[in-house]
């Protein structure tokens, strides 16, 4: 599990334990701040930019982990059916993990995948909304909805990115001095 | 740097079997994770609630500091001053709109003789978007329980779906499960009022398919043993035929979901059936026209004016071939409101 320099194939237990912060502290401002802030369209998705940002930054080990553990949190707290926001969280997470690399080279591939991670991970909530029980929105709907999510993401990401990017460097950093 | 290896693709495989799991664990069992799910909710109710009430007034600090101020530097002491008169001033508004939402709220709860419970929002849905649902801080410790009926200023929100000891989870009028027992305003005709539509959206179906619903016709809820009766719930705005009976029809609710602040449980209701007294009054009844709702250019279905006098209480019951047998209750609800009105 402690491999020697090429670290990103494990979960650090800080930077675990961070991110699971910092994504609890999202679920509780998503639904008592963000939500009531009554955005047009749709409302930004707090909790899909963030878990994209550390996936992209982390990489897709972390980013899957991550994704379910914050997702059942997220479902034992609604009143649908256990499990499906966890899978698209976690899948999600992986899928952005994947590109981690390209990330690196320029500032457009974190932008698009946080953009595309918003929209498609909130059209994955409501397709598993509309198999596993009864649709909350109409097609059109969450289309619109998706896309006000991509949009309102790639506003915040330039703001969120660097600082998550430079949390990651410390804790990192913390590390290996210890 | 990390990317697709067999060992991150071997964790995906196993947390991905994991969720079909419990999707379906939870899926054919239902209720399989009450407990931790109360639990969690209490938990998570309360920090929401601290939350809210400390963005609020730093909502309005921000706000109230984003107004230039070109000689802040000069004069701090002055400046600073300003901005606690400033936010002082967004508090007393907060404070006026605060009471102005309760003294609405108290006006419905005496016009139907409910027993309510005030309680403020403190979170909206859940992090998918895709529950209908509000949080709201007032729980079993306040009287809340399962099903009462939740209503604001406006009418009906919604009923309690979960309650904590000092949260509950109200499950919005909007929310595709969701399906409240409705009455025709100055009718006894009953049917459903069912979610599904987005937020602005309801559909009603009416049982009895020998009366035609219009547009402009009101609902208000019918009342069972956990539903108060009279609640206002919204405004027919299209007829939708379903084998040229029109039995279907588009409601506007009269509460707008998204802008939820000050709520009241409903704990308790009046001994008698409020009939239609708690519905606001018709902005202009226009006494000779002949459609009741003022300013509505068509009435598609109308064979006569002669039927319908402006909407008054009595109105309803002359209506030929209108079953009356099998609304007893509300039926006496109708003298009542009369008298009371």
């Amino acid at each position: 599990m402690w491999d020697t320099g090429t670290s990103e194939e494990s979960l650090h237990p800080r930077t675990f334990v961070a991110a699971v912060v910092v994504l609890l502290v999202a679920v509780v401002l998503q639904v008592s701040v963000v939500a009531r802030l009554g955005a047009p369209l749709g409302r930004p998705d707090l909790v899909l930019v963030l878990l994209a940002i550390i996936a992209l930054i982390e990489g897709p080990m972390l980013g899957a982990v991550l994704g379910f553990a914050v997702g059942l949190v997220a479902d034992l707290l609604s009143t649908h059916v256990i499990g499906q926001t966890a899978l698209v969280l976690c899948l999600v997470g992986y899928l952005v993990g994947l590109v981690m690399n390209a990330a690196e080279r320029s500032i457009v591939v974190p932008l698009a995948a946080v953009g595309a991670a918003a929209a498609l991970g909130t059209l994955g909530h409501a397709a598993t909304t509309s198999i596993l029980g009864d649709a909350a929105l109409t097609g059109g709907q969450a289309i619109v909805r998706a896309i006000a999510a991509g949009l309102y993401a790639l506003l915040v990401t330039p703001f969120l990115f660097p600082l998550a990017a430079a949390a990651s460097r410390r804790l990192h950093g913390d590390r290996r001095r210890v | 740097m990390g990317r697709d290896t067999r060992r991150s693709r071997l964790v995906i495989a196993a947390l991905l079997v994991l969720a079909f799991t419990l999707i379906t664990l939870d899926y054919r069992t239902g209720d399989s994770a009450t407990g931790v799910r109360g639990v969690l909710h209490s938990a998570v109710g309360g920090v929401e609630n601290a939350v809210t009430t400390v963005t609020r007034p730093v909502g309005r600090t921000v706000s109230s500091l984003t107004h230039p101020n070109r000689y802040h530097d000069r004069a701090d002491r002055l400046g600073e001053e300003n901005a606690a008169l400033r936010r002082q001033i967004a508090d007393g508004a907060e404070i006026d709109r605060l009471a102005g939402d309760l003294s609405d709220l108290r006006l419905l709860a005496d016009k139907g003789q409910y027993t309510i419970v005030p309680a403020r929002v403190i979170a909206v849905g859940d992090v998918t978007g895709m529950d209908w649902t509000v949080t709201i801080n007032a729980g079993r410790r306040d009287g809340l329980a399962v099903d009462k009926v939740v209503v604001n200023a406006s009418g009906l929100v919604g009923t309690v779906a979960s309650v904590t000891d000092s949260t509950a989870v109200i499950k919005l009028l909007c929310d595709p499960t969701s399906r409240i027992g409705a009455r025709l305003e100055t009718t006894q005709l009953l049917g459903a009022v069912a979610g599904g539509q987005g937020p602005s959206s309801l559909t009603f179906t009416l049982y009895d398919a020998s009366y035609q619903v219009k547009k402009g016709d009101r609902l208000v809820t019918f009342g069972s043993l956990d539903y108060v009766a009279g609640v206002p719930i919204g405004e027919v705005t299209k007829v939708v035929d379903v084998g040229g009976l029109s039995r279907t029809a588009e409601v506007r609710p009269f509460v707008s979901v998204g802008t939820l602040d000050m709520v009241g449980v409903v704990i308790g209701g009046p001994p008698a059936d409020p009939g239609d007294r708690v519905l606001p009054p018709r902005p202009a009844p226009a006494p000779d026209a002949a459609q009741p709702p003022a300013g509505q250019p068509s009435a598609p279905a109308q064979p006569d004016g002669a039927q319908q006098p402006a909407g008054q209480p009595q109105a309803g019951q002359p209506q030929a071939g209108q079953p009356q047998g099998g609304q007893a209750q509300g039926g006496a609800g109708v003298p009542a409101a009369a008298g009371a009105g």
